[in-house]
């Protein structure tokens, strides 16, 4: 227990002298959190739109009014001719375009129930998705508005009634990409943050050949090793709280959940980032190659994570993939106790996973650290 | 002056083609990159689970629920216990959507010309939660459609170049520019500085090649490395992810080539400051890899980017070629089109080209 002590205490001492390690665990943390939680927005503003008015009345300027004031729409101008809107679509001047066609109100008046068009690009796929639902919803509205305005109460009798869904948005009101992504974010720094610390850290005893010297002492493999993850598992706590401040005072998130329940299961998440540093020092020699190695695992965990991208929606094989993801589990939980305030007996599909992989990749690679040792 | 430089040329493609790391990289990372990336990055909303609570259980909700069952977006589960356990799906994640129908829906449906049904979406993924709601909205709107109930004008859509919203069309482009930007840049960067640590680099420059020539001696092979991974990922771009190719393929090519000289003057400008190899390839992930993802356009819309974000969008190279690749691909842009995009390019190539060449000098007469 003592030597574990010692050698604890002299990590830090070389933590703390060396300032570039510094910066990565807690200014780096800090400074991309605020940058990637604004930047990482899927959330769909501004949609260029032209509209194209052959009509002309009231009825017409009133749909183009409800275009201009609604902030998911900047409407860029007005055309007219078919030409003109296929180079606006084509030279990225707008992504939407709406086409009232003339005589349009006199034509709804007379319920000869006219064509109003929606023009949308559809490469960016996700974006065009959604815009394209804003713009259906707009119309709509007015559509079913008009119809209500117009009506008689003798023909609702002819007119059959309609079903209006109410939805809410629940977890999420305003649905802000912030409220997805922070959490997600913070999940994957303290990847980054625990994984290359552990790996850099042995693997430059290794470069400097002071290994050596510590394997010549009386102090057995495993106090070894715990004397070198234990540091960095706390640091790991400390980038932790430091994001969860970040969090709260630049993007006023707090946390719905249990605290105590997201910092355990961030010490049981810790486990597997350890392990996997130590795995990672055991197949590097040098510095540049342990950075090197744990980028390329980074890049892999990030991806296949469900921090960007839906993992529901991948080819089944690519899902079965991301069920050997630590950081697929973390990132759920995150999310879940952050916005839901899920509560633990929900959280077992994601804990048991998450605690089986740990112990595996931590005593695989501390075996496999002993061996290359000896 | 060209026999100088062929030379060098030589020698620099020798180095590549021992060093069997360099080459997997080139050959068979771009080639990875987008089988693993282009099937992972999709955003096609498909198989929500919806739960329906009908208290009703009149013809009429059940052709509610029939319709929802009808979507190919919805799998569809009924639920009739409390109220109150409704957020355990949630919590559980067994649904994303509930649909509730309250006992008095058909009644209200024959007396009043508008009756309400609840739907309950799990927002915590926005993005999804949005698409959920334009679903359960179409849904409902054919719903209104067969009761004859129908506003008083028609909406007609059209959706050009992507009418399928394929995720594929928009993103593998995108990981084209990525790619390169990776490539171009990073090769480079490590191939100078690797020079210069080895020692190499003074034994060059003693001997009578100028210094544009050997900068253009070791960049030419790295052009054609470019060029072929470029071609692998428009191959395997139209032929395993079916992104259509309307424009022209001589014009797409030389738009690439403008963009792999600036990729490329962006990595000779980080060798001539870094003396490592450790530092060149840090900062060659720091100013390419990062902002061509985050701040090109490549995932997110750059129109939602705060605005002091937005401006330094104008400084990432990435951010003219996407529009290129993207454009001449999918819209068949024509080079009038384009021009903005693709002088800027040019502009920046030169800029970066001039302050290299320039340091390379001093560092040389130093």
């Amino acid at each position: 227990m003592q030597q574990i002590l010692y050698l604890i205490q002299k990590e830090f001492r070389q933590i703390f002298r060396d300032k570039p390690m510094l910066f990565i665990t807690f200014f780096a943390p800090v400074v991309q959190m605020t940058i990637l939680g604004f930047a990482l927005t899927v959330d769909v503003k501004n949609i260029k739109t032209v509209i194209a008015d052959y009509d002309r009345t009231p009825v017409s300027q009133e749909i183009c009014r409800r275009f201009e004031n609604n902030s998911y729409f900047a409407v860029k101008g007005y055309i007219e001719g078919q030409t003109n809107l296929r180079e606006k679509i084509d030279d990225w001047q707008a992504q939407l375009a709406i086409i009232i066609p003339k005589g349009f109100s006199k034509d709804s008046e007379r319920r000869m129930r006219p064509e109003i068009q929606i023009i949308v690009d559809g490469l960016d796929g996700n974006s065009a998705g959604i815009a394209l639902g804003y713009a259906q919803g707009i119309l709509a509205d007015y559509a079913a508005e008009l119809l209500t305005n117009n009506l008689s109460p003798t023909a609702y009798q002819r007119n059959a009634g309609s079903v209006e869904p109410q939805t809410r948005m629940w977890y999420n009101l305003d649905l802000e990409s912030k409220n997805y992504m922070v959490p997600g974010l913070i999940a994957v720094l303290l990847t980054v943050v625990s994984m290359f610390l552990s790996s850099m850290g042995l693997v430059r005893e290794k470069e400097i050949g002071t290994l050596e010297q510590l394997m010549v002492t009386p102090i057995k493999t495993w106090q070894l090793i715990l004397g070198k993850v234990l540091p960095f598992f706390i640091l790991g706590f400390f980038a932790l709280a430091l994001m969860l401040a970040v969090a709260f005072v630049v993007f006023q998130l707090t946390v719905a959940g249990n605290l105590v329940l997201l910092f355990s299961l961030s010490a049981l998440y810790l486990l597997s980032t350890l392990g996997l540093g130590i795995f990672i020092s055991t197949l590097a020699h040098t510095q540049q190659q342990a950075m090197f190695i744990s980028w390329f695992f980074m890049i892999f965990m990030i991806f296949m994570s469900g921090f960007l991208f839906p993992i529901a929606n991948m080819p089944e094989a690519w899902q079965r993939a991301t069920y050997l993801n630590p950081l697929r589990y973390y990132v759920n939980l995150l999310r879940e106790i952050f916005l839901k305030a899920t509560p633990v007996e929900f959280l077992w599909i994601e804990i048991i996973p998450l605690a089986i992989f740990g112990l595996v990749i931590l005593s695989a690679s501390a075996m496999k650290f002993r061996k290359r040792v000896s | 002056m060209k026999s100088r430089i062929i030379p060098i040329f030589k020698k620099e493609f020798i180095h590549i083609s021992r060093d069997f790391r360099t080459l997997m990289i080139v050959i068979a990372m771009p080639a990875a990159m987008l089988f693993l990336y282009g099937y992972a990055i999709n955003m096609e909303i498909q198989n929500i689970d919806l739960i329906v609570l009908d208290r009703d259980k009149s013809p009429e909700s059940a052709a509610l629920t029939r319709k929802f069952e009808g979507s190919k977006f919805f799998t569809v589960s009924q639920y009739n216990g409390p109220e109150s356990q409704l957020e355990t799906f949630f919590n559980d994640r067994r649904a994303r959507a509930i649909l509730i129908v309250s006992s008095d829906f058909s009644k209200n449906l024959q007396r009043q010309p508008r009756s309400d049904v609840q739907v309950l979406i799990d927002a915590s993924d926005p993005n999804a939660a949005q698409a959920i709601r334009n679903y359960t909205n179409a849904v409902f709107q054919s719903f209104n459609a067969d009761l004859g109930s129908r506003g008083v004008f028609e909406i007609e859509t059209a959706i050009w170049y992507n009418p399928a919203l394929k995720s594929a069309y928009f993103f593998v482009p995108g990981l084209a520019a990525l790619i390169l930007m990776m490539i171009s840049a990073l090769l480079t960067s490590i191939a100078i500085v690797r020079e210069k640590e080895t020692g190499t680099m003074e034994q060059i420059l003693v001997s009578p090649i100028r210094p544009i020539e050997i900068i253009i001696g070791k960049v030419i092979p790295y052009i054609l490395l470019a060029f072929i991974d470029l071609l692998i990922i428009l191959v395997i771009a139209h032929w395993v992810f079916d992104v259509p190719f309307v424009g022209n393929i001589g014009f797409l090519l030389a738009a690439s080539l403008v963009f792999i000289f600036t990729a490329l003057s962006l990595g000779l400008t980080i060798s001539t400051r870094a003396e490592t190899q450790q530092v060149a390839m840090m900062a060659a992930l720091l100013v390419t890899l990062l902002p061509t993802i985050m701040l090109s356009g490549f995932i997110f819309p750059l129109e939602s980017l705060p605005k002091i974000l937005q401006l330094l969008t104008y400084a990432v190279p990435a951010r003219y070629y996407l529009v290129a690749i993207r454009g001449i691909m999918l819209k068949g842009n024509t080079l009038m089109q384009l021009l903005p995009q693709i002088s800027v390019l040019a502009a920046m190539s030169i800029f970066l080209i001039i302050v290299s060449a320039k340091k390379f000098k001093t560092t040389l007469e130093s």
